[in-house]
């Protein structure tokens, strides 16, 4: 199994138990295996929101990443 | 141009010559719908209580009266009703009661909210990856708050948004228990019950604000409160109901009573009232517990009451607050079949609204007298927009 199927499933599974903490973690470790800025963005985009809907300390992070790109207000 | 859906003069009379509401305000649909605009959505209506969003972040889905609604406790403890739909595309944001831990995350398209209704994520609205766009201003998008005010723990809503300040619209009442304007404490799990139940609203209202039914309905009350112990209140216009000079406070096996609110005075020593706030919420007070009752209309012939036990002090004898609830729901279960009989009897198409005792029944006939008001106000305003 590939890296990226073996992350593909992680997250998969973690969509389907609503693990907030797992999605935030999996995302972002996606964003930054990303090749290019707008796939890194897209995945961060997702650790963002998923942080933000759990009060996740690491949403304050992961805004100013994608403020930094221009990407969030 | 409008139809006039009943003829409500004779309920306007005096109360000597006045009838009762006529059946399809208890029956139609279609006056129920407007009834809903007239009586419900431009006035203070109550919603909930408190105690139902009791730590920050708790929020509760309701539906009332058609309207999805989110109760919600802020993170700095205020409550909070908005309408319970995303800004994007309307979709409902939260189903169950749940713990809010961050934002509210439209489970659609993910756009987020804080609890305090503000738009704080648009994921990819400008396209993957790009969460902002020029046409997206976040400020003019959070959440549609309900005008909402929190008294003695009944959460009360203006959908209309346009009636007078609370404390202006409810100001007569809350002179009237002035002395009762303390702190009160939910009795927690065991202090709330619901009641469903087979009949319009209004009968709900009718059947509580008056005291003419107690000896027949509640000859429990016989023994200590009789009926010339009561008294009428009323307010025209605002509220009215009953009160007693009789009131006995419960004991347990060892003589033990709850503790009095501070201070009420020594008027209430043995004086209790029982009023209900136009349009919805019956309220009673004691020196020692108060109760809150929330009618729910969930349709032109059921109501769902959610009743709600009060004391002065958080953490009062457990046993005894068990007992108190059990008191009360076992009165309040006596009245289920008045509410249920006089709902079936409105399908009599000969029934005229029935005609009142003048000494008796005027808290009901204040009502009515408010219902119709309110109709008239409603459709007057309908006939000039056209």
């Amino acid at each position: 199994m590939t890296p990226e199927l073996e992350l593909d499933l992680a997250m998969i599974t973690a969509h389907a138990s609503q693990d907030s903490a797992a999605l935030v973690r999996l995302y972002t470790q996606a964003a930054d295996a990303a090749n290019d800025l707008d796939a890194a963005c897209f995945y961060l985009t997702h650790a963002y929101v998923f942080a933000l809907e759990s009060g996740a300390a690491q949403a304050h992070t992961l805004h100013a990443r994608l403020v930094q790109h221009g990407r969030e207000e | 141009m409008t139809q006039t859906l009943t003829d409500l003069s004779d309920v306007r009379r005096p109360i000597d010559k006045a009838n009762g509401l006529p059946n399809a305000h208890y029956i139609d649909p279609v006056v129920y719908a407007e009834e809903r605009q007239a009586l419900l959505f431009s006035q203070w209506a109550g919603l909930a209580v408190g105690a139902d969003v009791p730590e920050p972040g708790d929020a509760v889905p309701m539906t009332f009266m058609g309207t999805p609604l989110l109760l919600l406790r802020d993170k700095d403890g205020d409550v909070r009703v908005f309408q319970n739909i995303c800004r994007h595309r309307g979709m409902i944001l939260v189903e169950e009661p749940r713990k809010i831990e961050g934002a509210i995350r439209c489970p659609y398209h993910s756009w987020c909210y804080s609890t305090k209704g503000n738009l704080v994520s648009t994921p990819h609205v400008g396209g993957p990856g790009q969460n902002t766009h020029a046409s997206i201003n976040r400020s003019e998008l959070g959440l549609n708050e309900v005008r909402s005010h929190v008294w003695r723990d009944v959460v009360w809503i203006n959908l209309s948004g346009d009636a007078p300040a609370f404390e202006v619209a409810m100001s007569d009442i809350i002179t009237r228990w002035a002395e009762f304007d303390l702190p009160v404490h939910h009795g927690g799990p065991e202090s709330k019950f619901q009641l469903s139940v087979q009949t319009n609203w209004k009968l709900a209202v009718e059947n509580y604000c008056e005291s003419y039914h107690l000896p027949w309905i509640h000859p429990g009350l016989n023994s200590y409160s009789k009926l010339e112990d009561h008294y009428n209140i009323e307010k025209p216009g605002q509220f009215s109901g009953q009160g007693t000079m009789v009131y006995r406070q419960l004991t347990n096996e060892n003589g033990d009573k709850f503790p009095d609110f501070a201070d009420v005075g020594t008027k209430w020593n043995e004086q209790a009232e029982y009023i209900a706030a136009y349009p919805n919420v019956l309220l009673g007070v004691h020196r020692d517990h108060a109760f809150a009752i929330i009618l729910e209309p969930r349709g032109p012939e059921e109501t769902m009451e959610h009743v709600h036990l009060y004391y002065a002090v958080p953490g009062s004898d457990e046993g005894l607050r068990a007992r108190n609830a059990q008191l009360w729901k076992s009165v309040f279960e006596e009245d289920i079949f008045v509410v249920e009989g006089m709902q079936k009897g409105r399908h009599a198409a000969q029934f005229d609204g029935g005609r009142f005792s003048p000494v008796m029944d005027s808290p009901t006939h204040c009502f009515h007298d408010w219902v119709a008001g309110k109709v008239e106000t409603h459709r007057a305003l309908a006939q000039a927009a056209e």
